[in-house]
């Protein structure tokens, strides 16, 4: 008899001739997290397996984040023949317990004696002998106890629900703009639960922001490869571009004309570095450069898609979210006042791209040798499981 | 590197180091543990001891070691709370460090009755109102020596005189980290019962501070056990950094003519700036005038925001404040520039040189060169 995980997937099962390849990659996502543990991790008959952790409940709750799980549980596995040891494992695991209960049980070795609604019976039999607070329900129980027989029989009750998604890097690579506020970290990680590898790129305003606003989006970019692996950083120098935009053009479309040449830069280091997609943590209405015009506008300035997951989300919603993914507190440490010098007024709210195409002519021939030197002048640091990667911070 | 920050740190000098080095490798022992070793220990800490009193002007008897400045406004203001029968009248004015606001909100979570008394366009105390307030009676009056964002001297002969007066039975507790040894004060005559001084801000390790407390005064400890510090800061004795604290204060206080070099520093600075800066405006009093403190200079710079200046200046090698550093991280005015009404862009454009020992005047000049440039390029930025 041991301890167990039992590790559910989701839809990966619906992937056809590629689901070799997304199991394969799972299973080795699965493996990298639960080896801090110790783990043994193996896949079988449509389920990840993991045995001979230290720490079940840890393990169970890291590989619960592991993109592409549905949902972890702790069992126990032990010999099928002695029924009897199985029935004393059942009121075992449900001594305590009060309220209703069902017991579930599977029976995948088809040569087994006893048949499903047999196991149910007599384990639930038992289990009620047992233990007076408990009574049965089968529609709507509070506890379920599992009962499988494979070639070992496994007992459990209850699951970690998983993060769900896709297996990491089975779906191409995207470059998020990290700014260093709440939104974008979080649209960076829902991307990446999709199976999509993750760069990022900020923007940084040396003498506007400070060392410690650069040091904020490094630890937000640590904090996210916990979850979304190996993320490369960009830390690209903006200044020269921001003062130009400020002094050549009209203030109400500072902030747009800025975010247009921030997605030129962003752009040429994702398409040195294999990105396919933008991704930003824009939410329609949120501020002047995120209304429907204004991000037709920054549509207009990049030649890659440009992913938003949180097109439709609330303010609330998102904070609810950067929570979840332990990114809120970093995202709410106030080192960048100083950008704000940069900010209009008065911004429009319903720019004419035309208009904004004209006001960007004003930045003159400069605004190409500017660009490349933004893109060509950016720091990478790479960060891999919540460390920052040995020899990773260092110019391009 | 120039550093112009040392109203936040100032960079231990050389006998600081020896002292903690020597504490450390050789003077490690317990000194309350009865062997020999330990009673040369005991003997270094009351060495120490005596070093800061004098430069305190004050009896062996009357210090107290603590872990930090904060940690000695704690005491003072908390300890001598406890001790009254009842809610307590606290006076408190309103430039103050947090450390004493922190301890304040402390007392009034107590149920101390606490009002704060204002302060003047230069940062000084306003005298008339806290002599009507002590009218209405005050059981404690905290009142800081020098502002540590204006550089205001506040005058604590005339504080002193008014409790005399009105309340003699007040107690007057002086937030001292930004004075001691800058600014002479005779806590004696002026009849100060608590002072507060920190290790790091003269040129001594982090980690420790003092407080002076007045013979006669009593005060209730905030850390009790092994009954180290009189009773009234237990815990084993940071026995190299005090030696360290001590080093510091004598080599500091031997320097001849410190405060007219430090002064005279400052006011190059000031000049300069005011030639090459249209608008310069200065926060706190004069900075030749005798309430302005030798060594703090803090203006602002019309159209550029301190921070922008601050790490335009850093990229020059130059190190500045832009006001408290504990409270450069947060959003929002400090209390020192509520308390002289100070216009929201001169508190968004402050900037603070302050300088220590350790300056010489080329630290001023580049200051000044640096600071005339970072203003030309940054000017032409202005939020619009």
């Amino acid at each position: 008899m041991r301890d167990i995980l039992l590790v559910r997937f989701g839809e990966v099962h619906l992937k056809g001739l590629n689901r070799p390849q997304f199991l394969r990659a799972l299973t080795e996502r699965v493996r990298h997290a639960a080896r801090p543990f110790g783990g043994h991790v193996w896949l079988d008959d449509g389920r990840i397996y993991i045995s001979d952790m230290d720490d079940a409940r840890a393990c169970a709750e890291r590989v619960s984040q592991v993109f592409g799980i549905h949902s972890v549980s702790q069992a126990v596995e032990m010999g099928k023949d002695d029924f009897e040891a199985v029935l004393r494992q059942a009121v075992h695991m449900t001594r305590g317990m009060t309220g209703s209960f069902k017991v579930k049980a599977r029976r995948a070795d088809k040569r087994y004696p006893l048949d499903s609604p047999a196991i149910c019976q007599l384990a639930g039999r038992r289990i009620l002998e047992a233990n007076q607070d408990l009574r049965v329900d089968v529609k709507h129980p509070e506890h379920v106890l599992e009962i499988e027989i494979r070639g070992n029989a496994t007992l459990h009750i209850g699951r970690i629900e998983g993060v769900g998604g896709m297996p990491m890097g089975t779906n191409g690579k995207a470059c998020l703009l990290l700014s260093g506020g709440i939104d974008s970290p979080v649209a960076g990680y829902m991307v990446a639960r999709r199976g999509v590898t993750l760069m990022a790129v900020h923007f940084h305003s040396f003498p506007y922001t400070s060392e410690r606003a650069r040091a904020k989006v490094i630890e937000l970019a640590r904090i996210l490869s916990r979850t979304c692996g190996r993320i490369e950083l960009y830390i690209a120098p903006f200044t020269d571009i921001q003062m130009r935009v400020h002094e050549k053009c009209p203030g109400a479309y500072g902030t747009l004309i800025m975010r247009r040449q921030m997605m030129r830069v962003a752009e040429r280091v994702a398409r040195r570095r294999g990105g396919q997609a933008m991704v930003t943590g824009e939410s329609i209405g949120q501020v002047a450069s995120q209304t429907m015009e204004a991000l037709g506008c920054t549509d207009d300035a990049c030649g890659l898609s440009i992913f938003r997951p949180l097109i439709g989300f609330d303010k609330s919603e998102i904070i609810a979210r950067a929570e979840a993914i332990g990114t809120f507190a970093t995202s709410s440490l106030p080192y960048e006042d100083c950008c704000t010098v940069f900010m209009p007024r008065h911004p429009v709210t319903h720019p004419r791209l035309e208009r904004v195409q004209e006001a960007e002519l004003l930045l003159g021939d400069a605004l190409e040798g500017l660009i490349e030197a933004s893109a060509q002048g950016a720091e990478r640091v790479v960060l891999c499981d919540g460390r920052i990667a040995e020899g990773g911070e260092q110019p391009q | 590197m120039r550093y112009l920050d040392n109203s936040a740190t100032t960079q231990p000098c050389a006998a600081a180091v020896l002292a903690a080095h020597e504490m450390l490798t050789e003077g490690w022992l317990n000194p309350s543990a009865p062997y020999a070793g330990a009673v040369a220990v005991e003997k270094r800490v009351a060495a120490s001891r005596e070093a800061v009193a004098r430069g305190l002007g004050v009896g062996a008897g009357e210090v107290f070691f603590t872990g930090s400045g904060t940690e000695a406004d704690s005491l003072a203001l908390l300890g001598s709370a406890e001790r009254l029968h009842g809610p307590g009248r606290v006076l408190l004015f309103a430039g103050e460090h947090p450390a004493v606001l922190g301890a304040v909100d402390q007392l009034k979570a107590m149920g101390h009755q606490v009002r704060t008394v204002g302060a003047t366009q230069d940062g000084l105390i306003d005298l008339p109102a806290l002599s009507r307030m002590l009218h209405d009676g005050a059981d404690l009056v905290s009142c800081m020596h020098v502002n540590n964002e204006t550089g205001a001297v506040q005058p604590l002969a005339e504080v002193s005189g008014l409790i005399q007066k009105i309340c003699p039975d007040a107690l007057l507790h002086v937030d001292g980290v930004q004075g001691f040894l800058h600014v002479p004060l005779d806590l004696a005559a002026t009849k100060v019962d608590l002072y507060a001084v920190s290790g790091h801000k003269v040129h001594g390790p982090k980690g420790v501070g003092a407080l002076y407390v007045r013979s006669g005064v009593r005060l209730a400890p905030r850390v009790a056990g092994g009954g180290q510090e009189g009773g009234l800061r237990s815990g084993t004795e940071n026995t190299a950094g005090i030696a360290a604290f001590a080093a510091a204060v004598s080599w500091a206080a031997a320097q001849e003519d410190a405060a007219a070099r430090l002064r005279a520093m400052k006011l190059r600075l000031y000049e300069r700036l005011q030639e090459g800066v249209r608008g310069l405006r200065v926060n706190g009093p004069a900075p030749d005038g005798s309430s302005a403190a030798p060594h703090i200079l803090n203006v602002s710079f019309p159209g550029v925001k301190g921070e922008v200046m601050l790490h335009a200046l850093e990229k020059e090698g130059v190190l500045v404040g832009t006001g408290a550093a504990c409270s450069s991280k947060k959003r929002g005015m400090s209390a020192a520039f509520e308390a002289i009404a100070a216009p929201k862009w001169a508190a968004d454009s402050a900037v603070r040189f302050s300088f220590g020992l350790m300056n010489s005047w080329e630290d001023a000049d580049a200051a000044a060169e640096a600071a005339l440039r970072c203003f030309a390029r940054y000017r032409a930025f202005q939020r619009r």
